[in-house]
């Protein structure tokens, strides 16, 4: 298998080591002026790509991002990394929390559409709304076959052998091309952007679109109610011997 | 233990950092990122046993190569990563925010030794003496100051004679050589005509090991443990007629400017050392009870905290000024002076105010808080002295304000 087409998808999210803080009006989180870098699932996602296009399984990495306008730098980090040219679906500032999977499923299909790459790599769920969904959507959309929560990719003959972390364990399925498949954690170790790629990666392009300019209509289909931080954690209770511990859970309706 | 607990906080404290810095370039941010991250995994964790066992960081050195860093100011052509000032006074902060003998290391091989050899060169010598120091392998070195004197460069007594072969015959020795014992290449200033004084000081690069070159014992010193220093000593060293850097008599001029640039290096890795100073003193104070809240609540601790975060960011952000100016071709003698004079203080102070907010936690090496103390200190010093800064500036301010 030699000299595929991939399309990456990575997501600009509040970094995952920052300490979020629920907005005062309760409908999501503090953002402003908060770090945000790639999505750590995309970051492998990437990797994936650059190292198939290292044993020459694939020729050119394209990489996408639907966001607001500094979701240019993911995607510049993304280039940095080895991908090959951008594409910024932008949106703007302050709409992008009114992204959703459904959405940005749609607009990946558009894209799929307008570049036919032979197979579509995500992160396996964003670090900010955890859904998991978008891999799921696209593929249903395309009608492709999906190899989601990949943590082993190898080529065969005109297929892919993946294998799927689940609940079980390990689960090892053949997928045939063109497909999508979502990167999980343990699938590579994402790359430093070298400083010779930091600068190769200035001069690749990143076209810009935007979701009309696909056709793709991006209205939210979910709403958000409320968000609250968890409640706070409780102290325990220390009992002196098991009797008195069964008593205390009798008690509580626990038992 | 409580370096478990810290941590993790620690980490927070240092994410949340990243924020205010919409002044750098997008290029220049992402090689922050990376210059983090690497400090983060690779450095941070071994910074405190490098010290300990006086070791060279073989592996990181090499990584550092292997990420374009020991040859970032080099220009694509030659094999670096062809990057300007600012990147490399980013790049030299988040290094030494993790080790600072990582960032000595990365800074004596950039400013100190490709300085010399890229602004002097030949394409022969550059090809020679360039090219194959960039990957983190092979290091080069700076050798400037002897045992009779440091601040006062133009009385160098190293000399350099002319033979009838061709050959410079090179005596005398250098002190207080970075890098003495890996390097593999040095660029050594001798005396090639008494007469002229300082404008008869040449420059050369002398391969290492050679016939002539030895080395003095390993110093002890009180910081950066993990680099190597050491007097070398030159006895009847002959060095080839190519190896000399530009004309003979250009030596004090590429000195100067060498250590003009170098300044903003230094100030980076004294940035890096008080950034790190800061973060452990924060992140120590959160957790830390006394009188039944956390001292970072108490208004004394809260003062030295507010003070500590002033002079990084005034001296982060003069010595942009001057990697800035320096990129854009203009005249940065006085502003690097600045930034080297500004930071080092900097790093010292908040190494200090480090060590107090924790305590008698400051005093051991179980925090990183004592190393910070002995790492900031030799800033001060090398690369111009506190007091050499000053003369500079103000001979340079009383030029601009001549009356």
């Amino acid at each position: 298998m030699s000299g595929l087409r991939v399309l990456v998808g990575v997501k600009r999210v509040i970094d995952y080591a920052v300490k979020i803080r629920v907005r005062p009006d309760s409908l999501g989180v503090v953002t402003d002026g908060v770090k945000h870098s790639m999505n750590p699932f995309d970051e492998n996602a990437i990797e994936e790509a650059v190292r198939m296009k290292q044993k020459k399984i694939v020729k050119e990495i394209i990489v996408a991002s639907c966001g607001p306008p500094q979701a240019q730098e993911t995607i510049r980090t993304a280039l940095a990394m080895g991908a090959d040219r951008g594409i910024h679906v932008e949106v703007p500032a302050g709409t992008d929390a009114n992204l959703q999977p459904l959405g940005v499923a749609k607009i990946f299909a558009a894209l799929v559409e307008q570049e036919k790459p032979d197979l579509v790599i995500l992160g396996k769920q964003a670090i900010d709304d955890d859904a998991n969904q978008t891999t799921q959507l696209l593929a249903g959309i395309l009608d492709w076959p999906q190899g989601t929560m990949a943590s082993v990719v190898s080529a065969g003959d005109g297929a892919l052998t993946i294998t799927r972390e689940i609940d079980g364990g390990l689960e090892d399925i053949s997928v045939s091309l063109p497909a999508v498949i979502s990167a999980d954690l343990r699938l590579n170790e994402p790359r430093y952007a070298t400083l010779p790629n930091i600068m190769k990666a200035k001069k690749k392009k990143i076209a810009k679109m935007d979701p009309a300019s696909l056709g793709v209509d991006i209205t939210p289909r979910l709403k958000i109610l409320n968000v609250v931080d968890p409640p706070v954690r409780q102290a325990g209770d220390k009992v002196p011997d098991v009797s008195t511990l069964m008593e205390k859970l009798k008690e509580k309706g626990h038992l | 233990m409580l370096g478990k607990l810290v941590r993790p906080v620690l980490q927070r404290c240092a994410a949340a950092r990243h924020i205010s810095t919409t002044l750098l370039p997008e290029d220049i941010e992402l090689l922050r990122t990376t210059c983090w991250d690497f400090a983060e995994n690779e450095l941070k964790p071994i910074a405190g046993q490098i010290d300990k066992e006086h070791k060279y960081p073989t592996d990181q050195v090499k990584m550092m190569g292997e990420l374009g860093l020991m040859g970032m100011v080099a220009p694509e052509e030659l094999g670096g990563a062809g990057m300007g000032y600012l990147a490399y006074a980013v790049a030299m902060e988040e290094i030494s925010r993790g080790c600072a003998t990582a960032g000595v290391i990365l800074s004596v091989n950039n400013s100190l030794y490709l300085g010399p050899l890229l602004t002097n060169g030949n394409d022969a010598q550059k090809e020679k003496w360039v090219t194959p120091f960039l990957d983190g392998d092979h290091v080069g070195c700076f050798c400037l100051s002897e045992p009779g004197n440091g601040s006062d460069a133009g009385a160098a007594s190293t000399n350099a004679t002319l033979r009838d072969n061709g050959q410079y015959e090179l005596n005398g020795s250098k002190a207080w050589i970075t890098n003495g014992y890996e390097s593999e290449a040095a660029v050594v200033f001798a005396t090639t005509d008494k007469s002229l004084k300082h404008k008869g000081i040449s420059a050369f690069v002398v391969p290492k090991p050679a016939q002539g070159v030895s080395l003095g014992k390993k110093e002890d010193k009180l910081g950066i443990r993990g680099s190597s220093t050491c007097v070398i000593n030159f006895d009847n060293c002959m060095i080839d007629e190519a190896n000399l850097l530009g004309k003979a008599g250009d030596g004090f001029k590429i000195a100067m400017r060498t250590l003009d640039a170098g300044r903003i290096g230094v100030a980076g890795q004294a940035l890096g050392i008080a950034q790190a100073s800061l973060e452990c003193a924060v992140a120590y104070s959160q957790q830390r009870q006394a009188f039944g809240k956390p001292i970072a609540s108490l208004s004394t601790i809260q003062n030295k905290l507010a003070d500590m975060e002033c002079k990084i960011w005034s001296a982060r952000l003069i010595n942009w000024h001057a990697a800035k100016l320096k990129d854009d071709g203009h005249n940065f003698t006085k502003e690097a002076a600045m930034a080297k004079l500004v930071a080092s203080e900097a790093a010292t102070y908040c190494a200090h105010q480090a060590i107090q907010v924790l305590g008698g936690m400051g005093y051991v090496s179980d925090m990183p808080a004592e190393r910070h103390y002995r790492d900031a200190r030799i800033t001060e010093i090398y690369e111009g002295t506190s007091e050499i800064q000053r003369l500079v500036i103000a001979g340079n301010l009383l030029k601009e304000m001549v009356q």
